[in-house]
């Protein structure tokens, strides 16, 4: 059997110039609101729905949801920009120290924060200190009335209840491109696929790709002065780089 | 209330019964590790070994173990493509249920053999690409008919070749240790 | 628990029990005994575990995107969009992707069916043998007047079997509407075209290309025309890094999700848009210091202003932006043109372009491109011509109704009684897909297949600059025991024989696609073509369709705009009331997203709200009537009442209350059922001069009813216990 000790794995490090593998830029400006993403990832991650009244108690499983804010007060009222909020993947994660049960763990060689859904036992100490709030827990099992289990996708694992769940960055797709990437003999070219969010987007809000990788679309994007990340005072090292707009 | 219960329970004839129940239970947890195990019933009792020993390759059936995620078990059409050719086929018993699936375009219902629970992702192709044959973990199956596993397929059984396999190549190592490797 | 615990119970509970103890060990997966179902015929092309894409048109609107959707062992999985079809660029919009759960909706119609009695719930399943003959008998024992198709704004390809059979038989050519359609005010648009510029055609507005976009009204990054096309516009609208970033100024009574992305969100009086438009050009043209051309020289700026509630100075403010733009565009739409002005306000709107000199350029006005296989713009019917085709149903002048695609007793307003006028109607048949209102309704249903199971085309009716004919094959094969309705039509004109058969010469749906895309397979400039139909086909399906290599929208002929003069009256609102009503189609569900729960689940862009009807109100005016979050308030205009429960809402005018438009079925399945309200209850028989309906020309009372009702929404969830359903 295999111990800790024999995977002679380093801890990460926290750094100024960390650099994740995977990153995301969303603008914003372009954003439109229209939800296509949040149906996109629902689709893709057979993402239960919880009904009305479930819905109400904000047990909804959205894995990206858009905020919206108010400024001002009528008649100089405006709606801030629209905020797709989903997973940060932390370099420094805060919901990975807090798992009794080790199912939040980061993923060395992703570079993702991962939720084990076998080893979650649904303390939901992690959705408790995560600063985003983007993290959903199965409170019931949710009804599938047949025939609509035929739309689940085989590549991600149908969660059941007691369980904790979030956005992976579409895992299952990147490790598809891998291996076919793998079976070709070469590396994965930048935009040969994304995830559901940022493939759906009518407005291409959404660019995802690498960040270790200086040539890639969406580091270059990350670089523009205008990017933000939140929260980042927190030390968690987020993927995620927004663009506020204006 | 409970101390009552707790005092009925040390007396000699209570230790038995928990006893008893001890043994029950251990046993019902010993059956059903034993039954997981056991080769399940199929529709045709499959006889590997025979069609093996034709010559014909893993492949040729379970074309997608080479391809991609799953091997795939074979349309019917796939087997009447020869045994339609076998005079024996019409006659006999042990091929009736194809036979009757040809015709009546129902199709077979294999129960899988060698599966893995839901929350793992599996993929076949990469560890073809790897050199691991197909016996390395199915077993031999020049030996069998009906399709069995040959070891429990548990996580420690799976990680040992991992970290076997990724031997001094730390970063190897880190891939196929990570538990987004085969859980999301 | 019984007393006899059988030997086969024991095994099932040993079963249980080996089950439990393998996943409590980890030593074997408890689905253990699954069975697996191989395909009897795989196809070549296919390994077990691998994806397989086809390529075919999204039906959820009429827009016409195309899709590749990603099927696995028979299943249809994931919808994306097409990235060479050159209306959507790869792209979907949420209903695009919830398009599965239709198809694996658990409430679709699984056979066809037959009504014991109008009114009564219970149906008996037919052979569709008998269906057949049903529809056949209809055709042949009904005069050809008296027969009539009501369709939906999809698909294009049944549309064009039914006007070639109605044109070569003599029954009544098919009338075509959409609740979508309503809310665009599309007759109000290209007559505004044809007023204007001579040639009645749907406006086509380069957003992408503009550097100041004034919208009147028009919601075009939710569900107007063509969302996913003017959603990519926006995108490129806002660039700011290849060019300098554009702006954009909405007006409108009520902030949409458009209006929520606007960079100034101008809260004008409802009626007062052409007025505010023509002030505007008078504006643009004082500071250009050139002659005062005739359509602005007489409107007033400060009567403008007053009548309007804008301020003067935003409004010079508002013409300094237009005047000093490179590319300024206005566009008019929505709530905007369905008031008893519409048409003025379209024309006005689409005057002011001519200030900008746009017609025809870059960030300016185009008319669409017509599609590969069209020679005319063909809209939809108004709702003043369902009011006719009600009125002759009411005289017993139609005798036979066929419906698909379409469900008018949801997105027709009550008043205009399309329920009343169907009892006169003998024979109902729907070809509904799902048990929606109008199926239960009709004495025969005779489903449809789902779109993703369906052959088709849909010709891109706007939003894309190359002509585009999407085409739609089978992703999967039909769930239930459904038939194409082209099939059906056209089985039954064979049994019915003579003319009818003649009309319909073809052996199945297949091969009347191919009839209509055969003058395609050598033209030039197109995106395939092929010597044969047969590769022609492939191709047409492999690619998601056919469309043209060069750009050909219409330049509207602008020459005289400036001459006419514009009517800059104030729209009438109809019925007593102190509240400007405004109905708007939810973002999210549309008119016929309401049975596909993840499309419930989504939140509404603006309110957050998911799975119910809400009435949003202004904070002032919700204090001064004491009404809170979550009270239920009964709205009454002259056609109706209805009662929702009001989301307190920072961004709209306080005379003004609006309602989405999308719930309140009484059928239609589990998730839309008895859920929510429908506004077109409360909206009446009042149309514009283009025939459109006045939806937005209401006047409706709003009182308290001292009950409760908790709205499910997203923002609730920020932290915030104690708020939410179960605060009672």
């Amino acid at each position: 059997m295999v111990t800790l000790a024999d995977l002679k794995i380093s801890e990460v490090k926290l750094s100024e110039e960390h650099v994740g593998k995977w990153g995301m830029v969303i603008d914003q400006d372009i954003c439109t609101g229209c939800q296509a993403c949040v149906a996109a990832c629902a689709m893709e991650n057979n993402i239960p729905f919880v009904g009305e009244e479930d819905s109400g108690y904000g047990r909804s499983m959205h894995w990206i949801r858009i905020e919206r804010f108010w400024e001002g007060e009528y008649p100089e009222v405006k709606m801030t920009p629209n905020q797709p909020m989903l997973c940060q993947q932390c370099g420094s994660a805060p919901c990975e120290p807090v798992c009794p049960a080790f199912a939040t763990v980061h993923s060395q060689a992703e570079k993702l924060n991962l939720q084990v859904y076998n080893r979650c036992i649904g303390t939901r100490y992690c959705a408790n200190n995560c600063p985003y709030q983007v993290r959903s827990f199965n409170w019931r099992d949710y009804e599938r009335p047949e025939p609509l289990p035929n739309q689940l996708n085989p590549d991600v694992t149908v969660r059941r209840r007691g369980i904790m769940e979030k956005c992976t960055f579409c895992i299952q797709r990147i490790l598809n491109a891998q291996d076919k990437a793998k079976a070709e003999g070469r590396e994965i070219m930048d935009g040969e696929f994304t995830t559901a969010c940022a493939q759906a987007c009518p407005a291409n809000a959404i660019t995802f790709g690498r960040m270790d990788d200086p040539e890639s679309l969406v580091s270059q994007l990350a670089k523009r002065s205008h990017g933000v990340k939140h929260l980042e005072e927190l030390g968690t090292l987020p993927n995620v780089t927004y663009f506020k707009g204006g | 209330m409970f101390k009552r219960i707790f005092e009925w329970l040390i007396q000699p004839l209570g230790l038995i019964a928990v006893g008893i129940a001890l043994l029950a239970l251990f046993s019902l947890a010993a059956y059903g590790l034993y039954a997981t195990q056991q080769p399940p019933e199929q529709p045709i009792q499959f006889p590997h070994q025979t069609h093996i020993a034709f010559g014909i390759q893993c492949l040729y059936c379970h074309p997608g173990a080479a391809k991609g995620p799953s091997a795939g078990i074979p349309s019917s059409a796939k087997c009447w493509a020869c045994h339609n050719q076998i005079a024996k086929t019409q006659t006999s018993a042990l091929l009736a249920p194809l036979k009757q699936a040809v015709e009546s375009g129902a199709p077979i219902e294999w129960v899988p053999v060698a599966i893995v629970p839901d929350f793992v992702q599996f993929n076949h192709r990469a560890h073809v690409a790897a050199g691991q044959n197909c016996e390395n973990c199915h077993g031999d199956m020049t030996k069998v008919t009906v399709a069995q596993n040959p070891q429990v397929f548990n996580m420690g059984w799976c990680l040992n070749c991992h970290v076997k396999s990724a031997d001094d190549d730390q970063e190897k190592l880190v891939k196929l240790s990570d538990c987004g490797t085969c859980h999301y | 628990m019984s007393k006899n615990f059988s030997r086969r119970d024991f095994l099932k509970l040993a079963g249980v029990g080996a089950a439990t103890t393998a996943v409590l060990t980890g030593c074997g997966p408890a689905s253990r005994y699954v069975k697996r179902e191989p395909y009897m015929q795989m196809p070549e092309y296919n390994y077990n575990g691998q994806s397989t894409y086809y390529a075919t048109t999204c039906r959820e609107c009429a827009a016409g995107c195309g899709l590749v959707v990603r099927t696995s062992q028979g299943r249809a999985i994931k919808t994306e969009g097409n990235p060479n079809n050159p209306l959507n660029l790869g792209k979907t919009c949420a209903r695009g992707q919830a398009t599965l759960h239709g198809l694996y909706n658990p409430d679709r119609v699984t056979d066809s069916l037959k009504r014991d009695s109008r009114g009564s719930e219970s149906m008996q399943v037919m052979d569709w043998e008998s269906a057949i003959q049903v529809v056949a008998d209809a055709l042949k024992n009904n005069k050809p007047e008296e027969i009539a198709f009501l369709m939906g704004m999809a698909p294009d390809h049944l549309f064009d079997l039914a006007s070639d059979f109605a044109k070569a038989t003599g029954i009544n050519a098919p009338v075509r509407f959409g609740a979508l359609s309503m809310f665009e005010s599309r007759a109000t648009l290209s007559k505004a075209a044809k007023n204007l510029f001579g040639e009645a055609s749907l406006p086509f507005f380069d957003v992408g290309g503009a550097q100041v976009v004034f919208s009147f009204g028009a919601n075009f990054l939710e569900t107007w025309l063509s969302p996913v096309s003017y959603m990519r516009g926006f995108a490129g609208l806002r660039d700011g890094q290849t060019k300098k970033r554009g702006s954009l100024v909405q007006f409108e009574s009520r902030m949409s999700a458009t209006g929520g992305k606007a960079d100034e969100w101008i809260p004008l009086r409802p009626g007062s848009e052409a007025l505010v438009a023509l002030a505007i050009g008078r504006l643009v043209s004082e500071l250009r210091d050139g002659p005062m051309p005739r359509a602005f020289s007489s409107v007033d700026p400060l009567e403008a202003a007053s009548k309007s509630g804008i301020k003067l100075e935003t409004l010079e403010h508002l013409a300094g932006m237009f005047a000093n733009s490179s590319g300024a565009l206005a566009i008019p739409g929505g709530a905007a043109l369905g008031q008893s002005n519409g048409l003025a306000v379209a024309e006005s709107v689409l005057a002011l372009n001519a200030m900008s000199d746009n017609f025809g350029k870059p960030g300016g006005v185009y008319f669409s491109a017509l599609a590969p296989n069209q020679t005319e713009y063909q809209g939809p019917a108004s709702a003043k011509e369902m009011r006719e085709l009600v009125q002759k149903m009411y005289d017993g002048k139609i005798k036979v109704l066929f419906v698909h695609g379409v469900n008018p007793l949801f997105e027709l307003p009550t008043s205009l009684e399309f329920g009343g006028a169907s009892k006169y109607v003998s024979q109902i048949i729907s070809f509904a897909t799902f048990p929606d209102e109008t199926a239960r309704e009709a004495d025969f249903v005779f489903p449809d297949h789902h779109g993703l199971e369906s052959w088709g085309y849909q010709r891109v009716a706007t939003g894309s600059a190359k002509p585009v004919l999407s085409g739609a094959q089978p992703v999967v094969s039909p769930y239930y025991n459904t038939r194409a309705t082209a099939d059906v039509l056209i089985t039954a004109a064979q049994l019915a024989g003579g003319k009818f058969a003649q009309a319909l010469p073809f052996k199945d749906e297949v091969e009347f696609l191919q009839s209509k895309v055969t003058s395609l397979m050598s033209e030039a400039d197109g995106s395939i073509s092929a010597p044969d139909i047969l590769t022609f086909m492939a191709y047409f399906q492999q690619h998601g369709g056919y469309w043209k290599l060069s750009d050909a929208r219409g330049i509207p002929n602008a020459a005289d705009v400036l001459n006419r003069s514009f009517s800059a009256q104030e729209a009438e609102f109809a019925g007593e009331g102190e509240f400007f009503f405004v109905p708007f189609v939810s973002p999210t569900l549309a008119e016929a997203g309401a049975n596909k729960p993840w499309l419930q689940e989504l939140p509404d862009p603006t309110t957050t709200v998911m799975w119910n009807t809400w009435v949003e109100m202004n904070p002032v005016t919700a204090h001064e009537l004491g009404i809170e979050n979550d009270d239920v308030v009964k709205i009454v205009s002259e056609a109706g009442e209805l009662e929702a429960a009001v989301y307190v809402y920072p961004a709209i005018r306080p005379d003004t209350i609006a309602i989405p438009f999308g719930q309140g079925h009484t059928a239609f399945g589990r998730y839309a059922e008895k859920r929510g309200v429908n506004p077109v209850d409360l909206l009446g028989q009042h149309f514009n001069e283009a025939g459109d309906l006045a939806f937005a020309g209401m006047k409706v009372k709003v009182e308290k009813t001292g009950k409760k009702k908790p709205l499910s929404r997203l923002e609730s969830l920020m932290g915030v216990y104690g708020i939410g359903l179960g605060e009672e």
